[in-house]
């Protein structure tokens, strides 16, 4: 079984002396796959919004036709 | 087989069949993310000359695999727009442009905060790493010039050129390394039996990394293909029907 390599949270953080390197670069790659996959998604709640503007906006047509026709 | 492969051409069936496959794209690519990122980080080895500092590598050679990769996925894809028409090839493409950017400008990113204290600069002209900022300026630029276009089939007919005649860069960066005297390293020999092979506590990790980056740029891929075909489709009544559902349950949830 591998061991972990470090002594502690805090030797960790350091990474042998390039902290800065790793965790910067790190850092990119968590934005990466946070946009990867959130990004759609809010792309896509966008569309229901419109769609359902669109139903909205349907119905409201509807009702005016069936009050101006009475 | 081949029914199988031809139905992914209709963008119904595209969308019907990745709503069953999401789940397990999901579950496998966290599973491989989670157990890459605890063991590559804290688990495996130090590197003898590089020390911690390689860790880097993990996420710096497959984005660089994806980037050139996704590329060729991309021309793929726009040929086969070009050549039979298929919408669904443009649909897929143009998700990869703005992935595969990301993707490549990942891979320029932590190669550059590699370089700095084991080169000494964040950067340098050399071929690998020029020829790998022009993959990158050839993904914004596919993305741009699709965009640029008010009709829809005039900005795909564009890009696809664009994407095609870009493949040019594909084997000048693979084989930048060979050609020219680059700062940046010679790919290694992946075979096991090499001189100097690193020991499996170094490659199985990355191993685990280079399959999770994969996961996380498919379902990239594809979260974006089914919202492109939810426009492209909206006038179809399944599409009118999946958003009517979709409405519901969300009502219902909220």
């Amino acid at each position: 079984m591998p061991e972990f390599q470090f002594e502690g949270i805090q030797d960790f953080l350091s990474m042998g002396g390039y902290a800065f390197a790793v965790w910067v670069s790190y850092a990119f790659f968590a934005v990466v796959v946070l946009w990867s996959l959130i990004q759609p998604r809010i792309e896509r709640r966008k569309l229901l919004q419109l769609h359902k503007a669109r139903m909205q906006r349907e119905a409201g047509v509807n009702k005016q036709r069936i009050k101006e026709q009475n | 087989m081949w029914q199988w492969f031809y139905k992914l051409g209709s963008p119904r069936h595209f969308y019907d069949m990745t709503t069953a496959f999401l789940p397990w794209l999901y579950g496998i690519t966290f599973f491989l993310l989670i157990v890459g990122l605890v063991w590559g980080l804290g688990f495996a080895p130090p590197d003898y000359q590089m020390g911690d500092n390689y860790r880097i590598v993990y996420i710096h050679v497959p984005s660089a695999s994806i980037a050139l990769g996704g590329y060729a996925m991309m021309a793929c894809m726009a040929a086969m727009h070009m050549i039979w028409k298929i919408k669904m090839a443009d649909i897929v493409a143009k998700a990869i442009a703005p992935v595969g950017g990301m993707f490549c400008a990942l891979c320029l990113f932590s190669g550059s905060f590699w370089g700095k204290p084991t080169w000494g600069t964040y950067w340098v002209w050399d071929a690998r790493i020029t020829s790998t900022l022009i993959l990158l300026f050839v993904y914004v630029g596919v993305a741009a010039l699709r965009n640029a276009f008010d009709s829809e089939n005039a900005g795909s007919k564009a890009a696809s050129v664009l994407t095609i005649v870009g493949i040019v860069n594909l084997p000048i960066i693979h084989y930048s390394v060979n050609w020219w005297n680059t700062l940046h390293q010679v790919g290694s020999d992946l075979s096991l039996q090499a001189e100097g092979a690193n020991p499996p506590e170094i490659w199985i990790p990355a191993f685990f990394m280079g399959f999770a980056l994969l996961g996380i740029f498919l379902l990239a891929i594809i979260l974006r293909s089914r919202n492109e075909i939810l426009v492209r489709e909206r006038r179809t009544q399944w599409v009118q029907d999946l958003l009517d559902h979709d409405l519901q349950e969300g009502l219902q949830r909220a």
